[in-house]
């Protein structure tokens, strides 16, 4: 084990980086994903079509594509450089804002036409009973898809290594050539993914009991 | 390289993506499937399909591949010295503990009665499964296969990384031989988005569809 | 004679080639309590909501006493607020407490502060008896009970008038006796308040006058008497007899 304590920088630098992109997405992307929702939902003819093609573009191509198209095809066309890494994250947001609009959408609408009218009937306006009524429920509804959307931003992250962006998967990557000790690099490197997401699954599931209100179920 | 070259690459590229997601959707059906039964009706063995499917579902698809093509292939060069194989095996492990998930839902969503009743008809439990049991999980799970499947094709693009001819490696390969940086990755995109959206679809229609004529 | 509370004239609504409201006028005092009654599918429901401006009618004007709702200008989240409506469907907001529910609108739309609210709110549930489930959630309640915080919802900010859309015709029978109890302190306390319902019994006892509704109008209005004796239209006639005779069966 020795080869690991030797390269603990570099893997606790990626680990940071890798991080640091996930979090950054899933916070960007609920954010971006629930105006897109609330867009689709509310928007009219023209902004669900445009958010139909965003969405159809982010879930239905590969992470991988994304960041090529991000960090080759954006600057050719436009002639200008992009930082990788600034790349990185707003891919990242950007396709997690597509699944998530999904999720929140779907959510929004499991508890929306009676909820709208009950809010209404009080005397709120539609963005009042929006705040205080619609998304407390869908965002409760949410949480094990955003559990589940935390896992697969997480693993795909890994993809930044192709970009020479120093993440966790790069670093084992240079541990692994520098050192000759690949298969263990590599069973090290997919064990640390596996604690990390298993502790963050384990912490999504806890904030889904705190906050778990009768009668607000998922039906999976 | 002239058009029709980078034509015959990206027709290799197509196939070889199809050929590793339908491959591995398949390995990923015969594992899953029993695997989704198996937790369900031998308790006893809820732990040992619950650990296979956090280990496959909580380690990146490309670290998996790395790990057993670089790793695992240099001490065993068969079959993990195949790239293709490799990308295949893992995309399919992944999808067994995805498909697990999707039929253990939908077992759920048959319900018990479905199982009491045909064991009542004196049918054996690997018959009651077989019979009746399997014919509607699979109409119940239509709509997750059907993802499953795009999530197949998407992932298979992390083979790019151990060299497999998928789309986005021959998208790559005919970047750097024409100094294009635009067309190839937006026609790698285009094809990816094609081959996922119309099954996903299709399945998800036909799915409900038939979930209403049955009145499940 | 008492003041106009609310007041519609010749409202329409039509959803497609269905006209749910047809050139209907309506008006409601100070303390009334009307009834209104009809087939399913007459479009009762809807007559409501329009006067609530929960639908927005497509014709005709309605006033709440001197403010008229179907102008443009009109904030209706304002107008709202000085309604209370209750839904045959309940409608709690789930993910709310009976004391959430009730609170809810007093502090957003009234903007009380926390405590007056809580006071307010409290005080409204204790009038329909549901003091002791201020923590509950709509979930852990009966249907008679989620319905009984809906009224409290409706009644807390002190509305005009308060129009109540069958509001026990989702309940199991054996729990609809609760919310008309409710209901009958609320005519006690002199509420105004426009009823649809088939609850005979309770019609007769506290309405001022029982509106019968069909295809879209108001067909035939009176006394409760007037219905249970002898009423003119021949349509109202047969409805009465039918809806007798299912009471008398349950």
């Amino acid at each position: 084990m020795s080869f690991l304590a030797e390269n603990l920088p570099l893997i606790v630098d990626g680990f940071i980086l890798t991080i640091e992109v996930t979090l950054f997405g899933i916070f960007a992307g609920l954010g971006l994903g629930t105006i897109l929702a609330i867009g689709d939902i509310y928007g009219g003819k023209i902004v669900s079509t445009f958010i139909r093609f965003y969405v159809e573009f982010f879930r239905g191509s590969p992470i991988i594509v994304q960041l090529f198209i991000s960090v080759y095809v954006i600057p050719a066309m436009f002639q200008t450089l992009i930082d990788p890494i600034i790349a990185g994250f707003l891919v990242f947001a950007l396709n997690s804002a597509a699944y998530q609009k999904g999720y929140i959408k779907g959510a929004m609408q499991a508890v929306f036409e009676d909820q709208m009218q009950a809010g209404l009937s009080v005397g709120m306006s539609k963005p009042q009973t929006i705040v205080y009524v619609i998304l407390p429920q869908a965002l409760r509804i949410v949480i094990p898809a955003w559990s589940n959307e935390f896992c697969s931003l997480t693993k795909s992250t890994a993809a930044l290594s192709i970009l020479g962006i120093r993440d966790l998967t790069s670093a084992f990557q240079s541990i692994a050539i520098r050192s000759f000790r690949v298969l263990e690099a590599w069973i090290m490197c997919a064990i640390l993914y596996l604690i990390w997401i298993t502790i963050m699954t384990k912490i999504f599931d806890i904030v889904y009991e705190k906050k778990k209100i009768p009668g607000i179920e998922i039906s999976v | 390289m002239d058009l029709v070259q980078q034509l015959l690459y990206m027709l290799q590229g197509i196939s070889t993506t199809l050929l590793i997601s339908i491959f591995s959707f398949l390995l990923g059906l015969t594992i899953g499937l029993p695997l989704a039964f198996i937790r369900t009706y031998e308790r006893g063995f809820a732990v040992f399909v619950d650990a296979f499917e956090k280990v496959f579902r909580g380690i990146p698809e490309l670290v998996l591949m790395l790990l057993f093509y670089r790793g695992v292939g240099l001490f065993l060069a068969f079959p993990f010295g195949d790239a293709f194989f490799t990308a295949t095996f893992v995309l399919g492990l992944r999808s067994a503990a995805n498909q697990s998930q999707i039929f253990k839902g939908a077992i759920r969503g048959v319900g018990e009665e479905q199982m009491v009743a045909a064991r009542s008809l004196g049918l054996s439990r690997l018959q009651s499964i077989l019979r009746v049991m399997i014919p509607q999980v699979f109409i119940f799970s239509t709509p997750g296969l059907g993802s499953e499947y795009a999530l197949l094709v998407k992932d298979s693009s992390y083979a790019f990384v151990i060299g497999v001819p998928v789309i986005m490696e021959q998208a790559d390969r005919i970047r750097k031989a024409t100094y294009d940086p635009v067309i190839p990755y937006i026609v790698a995109a285009i094809l990816y988005i094609l081959l996922t959206f119309p099954l996903a679809t299709w399945l998800d229609t036909w799915g409900s569809r038939k979930k209403k004529q049955l009145g499940l | 004679m008492a003041e106009i509370v609310m007041e519609c004239k010749n409202l329409w609504k039509t959803y497609g080639k269905i006209i749910a409201v047809k050139d209907v006028s309506f008006q409601i005092r100070e303390g009334e309590i009307k009834l209104v009654f009809g087939p399913s599918g007459s479009g009762k429901s809807t007559f409501l909501r329009c006067l609530a401006m929960l639908t927005i009618p497509d014709k005709g004007d309605v006033y709440l006493r001197d403010q008229c709702l179907t102008k443009p200008s009109v904030d209706l989240n304002k107008a709202r607020a000085k309604i209370g409506f209750v839904f045959q469907h309940i409608w709690l907001f789930r993910h709310l407490t009976a004391l959430g529910n009730v609170e809810l609108s007093l502090r957003r739309v009234l903007k009380m502060p926390k405590d007056e609210a809580r006071e307010k709110a409290m005080e409204a549930l204790r009038l329909v008896k549901m003091e002791d489930w201020a923590k509950h959630y709509p979930a852990q309640m009966s249907g008679g009970q989620q319905q009984r915080v809906g009224i409290a919802r409706a009644l807390a900010r002190n509305p005009n008038i308060i129009l109540l859309d069958e509001p026990t015709s989702a309940l199991d029978p054996e729990l609809t006796g609760e919310v008309i109890d409710t209901l009958r302190d609320l005519a006690r306390m002199g509420t105004t308040m426009l009823i649809v319902s088939h609850e005979m019994p309770f019609a007769r006892e506290v309405a001022d006058e029982m509106i019968f509704y069909d295809e879209g109008a108001i067909v035939e209005t009176g006394p409760p008497e007037l219905f249970f004796t002898n009423p003119e239209s021949e349509r109202a006639k047969k409805f009465m007899a039918r809806l007798i005779k299912k009471t008398k069966r349950e």
